[in-house]
């Protein structure tokens, strides 16, 4: 998977780099709006990322010249944050406007999301990790043999991590997949229903599987 | 006109007032004068042709005209006067005529018709000079044919006195406006010290010294509702002024907790060489760190922005029902945890940006599961009046003080001084939740009495 980062602060695109060649992806980064314009039309990418205020030509116009001609999806990255920006973004057809600071958790969980919609969700209808089983049609966990009952809640929960096992999932994200809050919280809910997801599925086991990532999030992943 | 200083109005005003007036009661005067001095030269006139009369009608003295008529020009004279005697159609027995003026042409009366007022004659000499005249007849006895008198006087004196008098009334007019105009401008000068004064005591406040008030002292009643306006602007401005200030301190506050435990944690940690373990820890912590910053700086810019802008907001039909539902299930582990329970009731839609509805209302449960009684109840509502769709979070637990309620909305305010979980509060909550509700043209209310605090978000009907 191919991204170009169309970004001018350096410090921002060589962390943005790192994290993202780390994750597997293939960076290339443009420091100007005409450079990045230039790169986004001579080879293919998967994905933009793009900021707004860039020397030379702001993100606005170079996504009005992409714009008509090009299918990659584009992920805004801006420091303004109205909502008048915000639908502006989206209204020239970006798939995604992060406004910054944004944890780089986030931003890798929204790139997943945008890469996997082009592709056609497998219908499965039971995951195995480890010893774990889960019956998503049927709403059924099994772990070791042992069925588990969880509430609704702690279900999708669970469906977030599986569908996304060994990624990083920030709580904002979390929040914002199982309950639809999109915005930071004062309270520590995300890390209550995780405990309480933990207390039955990781608890009586030897293994666990759903992991602290301190200060950011939690990670799904089973090691053999 | 409209620059010129109140004071110079006020003078200029009252002085052509006094001018005016002076001189309506000064022409109202000369007239009078005149009227009076012109009868009283016609009554002069007219006794002076009827004594001469009387006089030519005694038969000797007409002997002594015909001879000796210098002595009755010298007589009956004087250099202002003209009077011609003569006979019907015969020269002039006397005439005396000292400035040998052109004589009208006058009607004589008629011998037997009493003299009066009327048939004295009205004109101009050549150089404008009133001049009154007046001619008679005179019978004579036995058949000696009748005389004519004709008499005229020039009213030099008349003109002159009259000139001086005018002259003596524009002077006095001019005069009692100039007095007036200076009095009016000190009098003027004075009533506008207390302006002036307060010109000098707006001047002295500052920044430094927005608690002092205009005194109302010595200033007139009309600066009255000036001078309280002025102190109330005051004391907003000084509120306003004191709450930014305290703002800044606080936040200052607030920054320098998670910046002092990022460089004291660092500075150990570098202390010596250590292993990874301690690295990652050390970076996880101070990524928590930086968080809570990176928050308290998004909720402030939060803040700022709705505090000023109209920061427009996209507004939905909200399904109250659904949202209550949803926060209840968001909050449903932690008040399990806590040991509350969390209920709700209520139903209909609202015209409401939805992600900022559910960031007040999600400020407001962990509000009050913060503060919440253990084994009690919180409870969501939602209630209707003719303006107000009202949503009401409340719950049992210590009554809040009145004077920290004035406070609660305040950024950095928390009510328990003693920052418990301070650093899992930004202490902006409620802020927010304010602003929020300005931003839908609402407000928030908080009642707290008897153990049962409720904080109720009314949004207007669209």
């Amino acid at each position: 998977m191919n991204i170009l980062i169309i970004e001018d602060e350096l410090k921002t695109a060589s962390y943005l780099c790192a994290g993202l060649t780390e994750a597997g992806y293939v960076v290339d980064h443009a420091d100007n709006g005409i450079d990045g314009l230039h790169m986004a039309r001579e080879s293919r990418y998967d994905l933009i990322l793009l900021d707004v205020m860039l020397p030379e030509m702001d993100g606005w116009t170079v996504m009005e010249k992409l714009g008509s001609r090009q299918q990659t999806p584009v992920l805004f990255l801006s420091a303004r944050g109205t909502l008048e920006d915000r639908l502006r973004g989206l209204g020239l057809g970006a798939e995604e406007y992060l406004v910054k600071p944004f944890s780089f958790a986030e931003l890798l969980a929204r790139i997943r999301i945008i890469l996997r919609r082009g592709q056609t969700e497998k219908l499965v209808e039971t995951i195995e990790i480890g010893d774990l089983q889960v019956d998503v049609a049927k709403r059924r966990v099994i772990r070791g043999g042992q069925r588990l009952s969880l509430t609704n809640k702690e279900f999708s929960l669970l469906m977030c991590f599986v569908q996304r096992r060994d990624e990083v999932l920030p709580r904002s994200l979390l929040a914002s997949l199982v309950w639809d809050m999109n915005f930071d919280s004062d309270t520590n809910v995300v890390d209550v229903a995780v405990r309480r997801l933990r207390q039955k599925l990781d608890d009586p086991f030897p293994t666990r599987l759903i992991h602290t990532v301190h200060g950011v999030g939690y990670r799904f992943e089973h090691e053999p | 006109m409209s620059r010129l200083s109140l004071t110079l109005r006020l003078t200029l005003v009252l002085a052509c007032f006094a001018f005016g007036a002076m001189a309506i009661l000064g022409s109202a005067l000369y007239f009078g004068l005149r009227a009076q001095l012109a009868l009283s030269d016609d009554a002069a006139l007219v006794t002076r042709v009827d004594q001469i009369r009387s006089l030519l009608q005694d038969s000797d003295a007409r002997e002594m005209v015909r001879d000796k008529p210098r002595l009755f020009a010298n007589m009956l004279g004087n250099s202002e006067s003209l009077l011609i005697v003569q006979s019907q159609s015969g020269p002039a027995l006397i005439t005396v005529n000292p400035g040998n003026r052109e004589v009208p042409q006058v009607q004589a009366v008629d011998a037997d018709t009493p003299l009066s007022l009327q048939h004295v004659q009205h004109g101009q000499a050549a150089d404008g000079t009133p001049f009154i005249y007046m001619a008679a007849q005179v019978r004579m006895t036995g058949n000696q044919p009748p005389l004519k008198v004709t008499s005229g006087r020039l009213l030099n004196e008349r003109a002159r006195i009259l000139a001086g008098y005018r002259n003596d009334i524009l002077t006095l007019s001019s005069l009692t406006a100039g007095l007036i105009a200076l009095l009016a401008f000190f009098l003027a000068r004075r009533s506008m010290l207390p302006l002036r004064r307060l010109a000098e005591q707006t001047a002295a406040i500052g920044i430094g010294t927005l608690s002092s008030r205009i005194d109302r002292q010595n200033a007139p009643q009309e600066l009255d509702a000036v001078i309280a306006q002025f102190n109330a602007m005051l004391a907003r401005l000084e509120r306003g002024f004191t709450d930014l200030k305290q703002v800044s301190a606080d936040m200052a506050h607030d920054l320098r907790t998670p910046i002092g435990n990022l460089l004291g944690q660092i500075e150990v940690g570098l202390g010596k060489v250590r292993g990874m373990d301690y690295y990652q820890r050390l970076l996880g912590s101070n990524y928590e760190e930086l968080q809570r910053l990176s928050k308290m700086i998004d909720s402030m810019l939060f803040l700022a922005r709705t505090d000023h802008a109209e920061e427009a907001i996209e507004r939905v039909d909200v399904n109250l029902a659904e949202e209550l539902e949803r926060i209840g299930s968001y909050f449903e582990d932690i008040t399990q945890e806590r040991g509350v329970r969390l209920t709700w009731s209520g139903d209909g839609t609202l015209q409401a940006d939805v992600t900022l509805l559910r960031r007040a209302l999600a400020n407001l449960v962990s509000n009050a599961v913060r503060h919440a009684r253990t084994d009690s109840e919180i409870r969501l509502e939602v209630q209707r009046t003719p303006q107000y769709s009202i949503v009401l979070v409340r719950n049992l637990g210590e009554t809040i003080p009145p004077h920290a309620i004035e406070r609660l909305f305040d950024r950095f305010y928390r009510a328990d001084s003693a920052r418990q979980h301070s650093s899992e509060r930004s202490g902006l909550g409620l802020s927010i939740v304010a602003s929020i509700m300005k931003l839908h043209g609402g407000h928030c209310q908080v009642v707290s009495h008897d153990g049962v605090t409720s904080f109720s978000l009314f949004f207007p009907h669209a």
